[in-house]
Parts: structure tokens; C-alpha cells; sequence
């Protein structure tokens, strides 16, 4: 794994394309990458944002999983929730990984804060 | 790390060169269940090298883990890196090398059916036959399976020749256990608390199916992992579910353990400890002659002397491996280094060496005979024998003495006694050799400060660079104040500045202190515990009493100017469970004419 954690940023950005719609407050997640098997269950969409983007709060959205696109797209009830999401997929994928390195090294400050996760 | 330049008689070396990638373009990976005799459904994950022919068969090296065969990440990670297989050998250098990879979650773990109540069960052992049956009846199969581990997957791969089945060609058990009783929860008696809960708190999160386990012991293994992996046909998680609904009848060897103290007490399901040990399976183990390859390390657990007693009572052919590294070799544990920042042979020099192992054995003409490859602390050097113990062995007795000193002469005062107030803050920390069974390192570091809580017995510096491999023997002759309790022994190494590092140590209850004179279930080089109900007796107090045991094996190279010590103690607290559980005793060493406490030394002379 540790060979492999300097790639893992790039790689994440090389295999989704995310897009915002201001106007209709969606954000779509596109898999670029074939994967196999389904893309994603939706209480993983919010694990996800709570776990690696500090999310701390019970945001209301709508999430509609297309595995034959490979889309995941999140739609929001108003313009401060959607803009909450969209900052935390501006570094997300960074995120993820400074954590997982982090973890790896020894270093779990940023696991501590992370709430009780319904898996 | 075992020293790179300790080269002469490094079984990695001996055990061949890695030769050239007869597949190098990558594998193929897919899941299934096969259903076995009672109808359970085992879930295996297959990996096939990238380029193989339609017509090709292929042998196949098997791993059977109730740690989940395989993980499905967390998204985003899922969907750019393959599952983790944590509990089997690399994919990627074991299909390169011609084999098919087939790792299976046993009877009632990760996301196979059924329950379990003990480990290591006749159950388990049959299933493995049943999988052998499926594997050969494949069109890809050549009809040769070989089974391979660390741990919980080198004990299945031990027991798995117990089938007798003819397509089993050899096994490779890697840091995996003989007696579990001395071994893993019961050490000299004293019940192994830290271990036996955190290992049972574990496998009952993984059974469930509860990544959350992993939050506190592997952090990282907590961001990525979802859970175990479902087979790649249940899509809707539904036989996923079935599986771990019946994971919910499991039991724990914890809650089994926590209330017993004898090898022969009852496990819930009428079994006793014996029963799920491999030395009760050797019978059929022998018969099958399936060629073996142990490897462990001196200083994992109670496994190191696993070793030896697998070399010593098992006529399948053999080749035994010890080294100086944690336990599976993830970390380097030498403590006369403590520097060092890893293992030498890498993981894959190691699977390298298994896969030629493997080859020998299906293609080739085996191996012959048995040998075995030890590493000897302080010397940094490999060493090999056919035998056990190896030549020129004899025992040396050294006699506690006044002024906490222990020299080579026996006592000849009629007098001579030193106390003990037992202190049960003592600790050997959380990363000692019991500890290190959940992949920690191990580090037994400021001796010097530890010592001052135990009583210590210190020599003279040596005369001459002097080899102890084996086991030392502690014999002590000691009263107590209370009725229980336990002795802790630890031997060490002072160096020409007084630093002092731990070489290894023993624990013993005095509880079980009658020696048989029967034959024991397996051989040994020290005394022989029955640990049964029958053969204990509590300390009486205030008379003194023969205490006479094993520590762990080990092989070190005590240096010209260095001392040797022996501390003891009465307590170990964040490993062992406290005897008595009220009450401080003070034990009394007695070291006079009558009552000589020793230490038996297995010297190796050079020819």
C-alpha cells in the first residue's frame, strides 16, 4: 500500500469527473474508470463525505446511483447545503488520502474527530 | 532485520533464486461459493494468471483465513484499487509463478455460511477436504493443491495434510501453533487475558461483519475497508446477509477460557483443549508425509517453540525455519538492534522461496529429511541442524547466589534466601510477544528501568563468546506467602556498559508444579506439565517448593565481557491475569545447599 500512496490523488482525479449545477443545487460524480461490480450504495455517498470530508451534520439530499453510467448524482434542497458539498468535493479526494497516509504513518489526529460512522 | 550480510546458510538463499515469471502480464480475479457436504456455502476467491491457455492446468495454493479472504474497500478507494487481500499470499508473485490463488473465508467467518465454536475444528479440517475436491474437478486444475499461511492461515494450512487427500502436495505453515494451550492462551499455566479478549473482540466485529473493529487497532484498515467481500454474483448483498445472520450463533475462545485454568477442562461444545490442537492430529498428519516448511520467529509468542516441537515430533519430510522478526515477519523484533527499520528477505524474497518449495514439491522430487535453518541472536548469523537440539549441545547449571549475583558453583552455605514482594504494576508493556499475535512490533526497551520492580540475578562478564540455543530451564525452589500466584522470568543480556536487553523469558503457575513422569502427549526438552485439574495443587504457604519450567526457546550469543541476568517477577500486567486475584504475596528465593535455585543453560560448544 505504501508504494502505491503517492499515485493515489492522481489516480482518484484520473478516474472521476465531477460537475455542479448551481441553478438546479446537483452534483454529479462520474466514474470514468470501468469498475466492476455497483458503483456505490448510498449510505456509503454519506460515510464517505462524513468520513474523509469532514462533514458533521445531517445533510438532507437526494442520491440517485446510475450503475450503468457510473453516476452518482446528489441533489440539494437549497443553496447553502449544496454549497456546503461542493467545497467538500473541492479537496475530497486529497483529503481522503493525506488521512489514509496519515494513518498509515502513525499519525490518527484526523481519525479522532471523525463521529461514530452507522456502517 | 536479520542481518543482509549473515548470508552463509540463509535458508532464503538456500531455498533458490527467484527464477523468471512464467505469466508476468497480471491475473485474473473472480469469487464464488461451492457448496460442500452439509450444504454450507464457502466463499473462495480465485486468481488466475493473465494469459493462460484454455488447455493449461495448473496446480493451486490455497488459503483458508477466518479473517475475511478479501476486503471491499470504502468508495472512492473501490474504484481504483483492487480488494485487499491481507490474509493471503501476493496474488500478483504466486500466479506469475504458474499457480492459481484460491483463498476461502472457513465455516462460519466473512461471507461463508454456517457457525463456529471452537477454532481449528474437525469441521473446519473436513471443509478443507471439500475444497480440495471442487479445486480438482475444475478444468484448469493439474490435480496438485498446496496450502500456505501466517497464523490463523498457517494453522489451517498445518492441519489441512490431516484429509490425507492425494492431491495435497505440501504445505508451508508460517508462524503458526502446536499446543494452543502453552502456546497462545494458557502459557505455563497463566491464563493469557490480552490476547484471548482482544483476538475473540476481533473475529466476533469480523463475523458481524463491523469494519469498525479495526478503528482502534489499524486506523488506516478502518478508512479503507467496508467489510469483507461479497462473492461477485451477490449483487443485492442478500447471501452476504444470510451468511452473517448465522455468524450470530458464533462463539468466542474468550468466553470459553476466561473461567477455566485446566488443559482438560470443558469447551462448550464437549471438546477440550487437546482436541483442537495440532499435536492431536500428528497421527494423521504423519501418514499423509505431506512435506512441510515451518518458518517463525524466536520471539513470537509461544510459536517459536512451535517450531521446534513440530521439528522434533513430526517424521513428515521438514525444513523448519527461525528467525528474528515479529510475528508474520511484518515488522524486524531483533531487540539487539532495535534500529532497524525492516525484514530482510522482503515479502516477496519470502514467496519466492515458498513458490520454489511448492515447485519441488509438485514437479520435483520433494524434499528429503528434515533440517533446520535458526537464526542466533547478538551473532547475527544463520546456523542449520538435522537435528534437535542441534550438536554439541549440553545443559550448563548457573546458582542464584548472595548479592543477587548467579555464578557456575552450587551452593555450599545452609543459608541464603532473598524476597519478594510481588508488584503488579510490573509490565512488559503492550508490545511484548503476546501482544505482537495482532501484527504489532515488538519492543521490550528500557530493561534497566523495568528491572528495578523484579529481583534480579546478574553474572560475572563471560570469558569467552558463549551460544545458548534452546531452552533454558529455570529451577526454584520458592515459598509464598499466599496459595497462587504466578512466577515471570525473564533472561537477558548486560553489556560492557550495563545496558540490558531482553533475550527471552518464561511464565510459569505453581499451581501446576508436580513433573510427570508419564509420557507427555508430544516430546520436550523440559519438564513435563500435564496442566490437568488432577495433577494441581495450590502453594501452601510458607513451605518451600520446587518450581521447575521452560522458557521460551531461543538462540542468542552471549559475548566475551557480557553478563547474563534473570529477573523475576510476579506479575506481567497488561498480558497476563493476576494470581492471586486479592492479595500481595512475597515469594521467597531460597538459594542454599539444600534448596539450590538455578538456571540451566543450552550450550551449543562449537567443534
Amino acid at each position: 500500500m505504501e508504494e502505491i500512496l503517492p499515485r493515489l490523488k492522481g489516480m482518484l482525479k484520473d478516474a472521476t469527473v465531477i460537475s455542479s449545477d448551481a441553478t438546479k443545487f446537483e452534483i454529479t460524480i462520474t466514474i470514468v474508470k470501468n469498475i466492476n461490480g455497483n458503483v456505490a450504495e448510498p449510505d456509503e455517498i454519506i460515510v464517505m463525505l462524513k468520513m474523509y470530508g469532514g462533514l458533521r451534520e445531517d445533510i438532507p439530499m437526494e442520491i440517485n446511483i446510475d450503475n450503468d453510467t457510473q453516476s452518482i448524482l446528489l441533489k440539494f434542497q437549497n443553496e447553502e447545503d449544496f454549497k456546503k458539498v461542493a467545497k467538500i468535493m473541492e479537496t475530497l479526494w486529497d483529503n481522503a488520502v493525506d488521512m489514509l497516509t496519515s494513518a498509515i504513518e502513525g499519525d490518527i489526529s484526523r481519525i479522532k474527530d471523525i463521529p461514530d460512522i452507522d456502517d | 532485520m536479520t542481518d543482509p550480510k549473515a548470508i552463509e546458510n540463509n535458508p532464503f538463499k538456500e531455498l533458490g533464486e527467484i527464477p523468471e515469471k512464467k505469466y508476468p502480464n497480471g491475473y485474473t480475479v473472480d469469487s464464488t461459493y461451492i457448496t460442500i457436504r452439509d450444504g454450507v456455502k464457502i466463499a473462495i476467491t480465485l486468481c488466475f494468471p493473465k494469459g493462460l491457455a484454455s488447455d493449461t492446468k495448473i496446480p493451486t495454493v490455497l488459503t483458508q483465513t477466518r479473517y475475511w479472504r478479501a476486503m471491499e474497500l470504502r468508495i472512492p478507494f473501490r474504484w481504483i484499487l483492487d480488494s485487499m487481500v491481507p490474509n493471503a499470499p501476493n496474488p500478483e508473485v504466486v500466479t506469475s509463478r504458474g499457480y492459481a490463488l484460491i483463498y476461502t473465508d472457513v465455516r462460519g467467518t466473512g461471507a461463508s455460511d454456517g457457525t463456529r465454536i471452537v477454532p481449528f475444528s474437525e469441521e473446519e479440517i473436513k471443509d478443507g477436504s471439500d475444497v480440495v475436491d471442487w479445486i480438482i474437478s475444475q478444468p484448469w486444475s493439474d490435480g496438485n493443491v498446496v496450502s500456505k499461511g501466517i497464523s490463523y492461515t498457517g494453522i489451517t494450512a498445518q492441519l489441512f495434510p490431516k484429509n490425507n487427500h492425494h492431491a495435497i502436495k505440501a504445505v508451508i505453515p508460517g508462524h503458526a501453533c502446536w499446543d494452543p494451550y502453552t502456546e497462545i492462551a494458557f502459557p505455563g499455566g497463566c491464563f493469557e487475558y490480552a490476547f484471548m479478549q482482544l483476538w475473540s473482540f476481533l473475529g466476533k466485529n469480523l463475523d458481524l461483519n463491523n469494519p469498525k473493529v479495526f478503528r482502534q487497532i489499524r486506523p488506516e484498515a478502518w478508512l479503507l475497508v467496508k467489510g469483507v467481500e461479497r462473492v461477485s454474483s451477490d449483487k443485492d448483498l442478500k447471501l452476504l446477509q444470510i451468511a452473517i445472520n448465522q455468524h450470530k450463533s458464533n462463539q468466542y475462545v474468550y468466553d470459553h477460557t476466561l473461567s477455566r485454568d485446566f488443559r482438560d477442562d470443558n469447551l462448550p461444545d464437549g471438546t477440550i483443549f487437546d482436541d483442537i490442537s495440532i499435536f492431536a492430529r500428528k497421527e494423521k498428519i504423519e501418514k499423509s508425509n505431506v512435506p512441510i516448511l515451518a518458518w517463525c520467529s524466536w520471539l513470537d509468542s509461544g510459536f517459536g517453540d512451535a517450531i521446534i516441537k513440530r521439528f522434533m515430533n513430526l517424521s513428515n519430510p521438514q525444513i523448519a525455519i527461525l528467525g528474528d522478526w515479529s510475528h508474520g515477519a511484518g515488522y524486524p523484533a531483533n531487540q539487539f538492534f532495535p534500529e532497524r527499520t525492516f525484514v530482510t528477505p522482503t515479502p516477496k524474497d519470502k514467496v519466492n522461496a515458498w513458490i520454489n518449495f511448492f515447485d519441488k514439491c509438485v514437479y520435483g522430487d520433494g524434499i528429503q529429511g528434515k533440517i533446520i535453518y535458526y537464526y542466533t541472536l547478538a551473532e547475527e548469523k544463520w546456523k542449520k541442524s538435522e537435528v534437535w537440539p542441534p550438536k554439541g549441545h549440553s545443559y550448563q547449571k548457573w546458582y542464584f547466589s548472595e548479592n543477587y549475583s548467579i555464578i557456575r558453583e552450587e551452593p555450599k552455605e545452609n543459608i541464603g534466601s532473598d524476597d519478594y514482594k510481588v508488584n503488579f504494576r510490573a509490565t512488559t508493556g503492550r508490545n511484548n510477544r503476546w501482544w505482537a499475535l495482532l501484527g504489532l512490533p515488538i519492543t521490550y526497551y528500557n530493561r534497566n528501568k523495568i528491572d528495578e520492580k523484579l529481583l534480579c540475578y546478574t553474572s560475572q562478564p563471560f570469558e569467552s563468546d558463549t551460544e545458548i540455543t534452546g531452552q533454558i530451564i529455570a529451577c526454584l525452589y520458592i515459598s509464598s506467602t499466599h496459595e497462587d500466584g504466578t512466577i515471570f522470568a525473564y533472561f537477558e543480556d548486560v553489556d560492557e556498559n550495563g545496558k540490558v536487553t531482553y533475550i527471552t523469558d518464561g511464565e510459569f503457575r505453581p499451581l501446576h508444579r508436580k513433573i510427570l513422569t508419564d509420557e507427555p502427549p508430544y516430546k520436550i526438552l523440559i519438564p513435563y506439565h500435564s496442566y490437568k485439574k488432577d495433577d494441581s495443587a495450590p502453594i501452601i504457604p510458607g513451605e518451600i517448593m520446587e518450581v521447575k519450567f521452560g522458557l521460551h526457546a531461543t538462540s542468542v550469543l552471549i559475548k566475551k565481557g557480557h553478563r547474563i541476568k534473570i529477573a523475576i517477577a510476579g506479575a506481567d500486567k497488561d498480558t497476563f491475569i493476576r494470581y492471586p486475584n486479592e492479595g500481595r504475596p512475597t515469594i521467597t528465593i531460597s538459594r542454599n545447599k539444600e534448596f539450590p535455585s538455578y538456571i540451566e543453560l543450552p550450550i551449543i560448544k562449537k567443534e
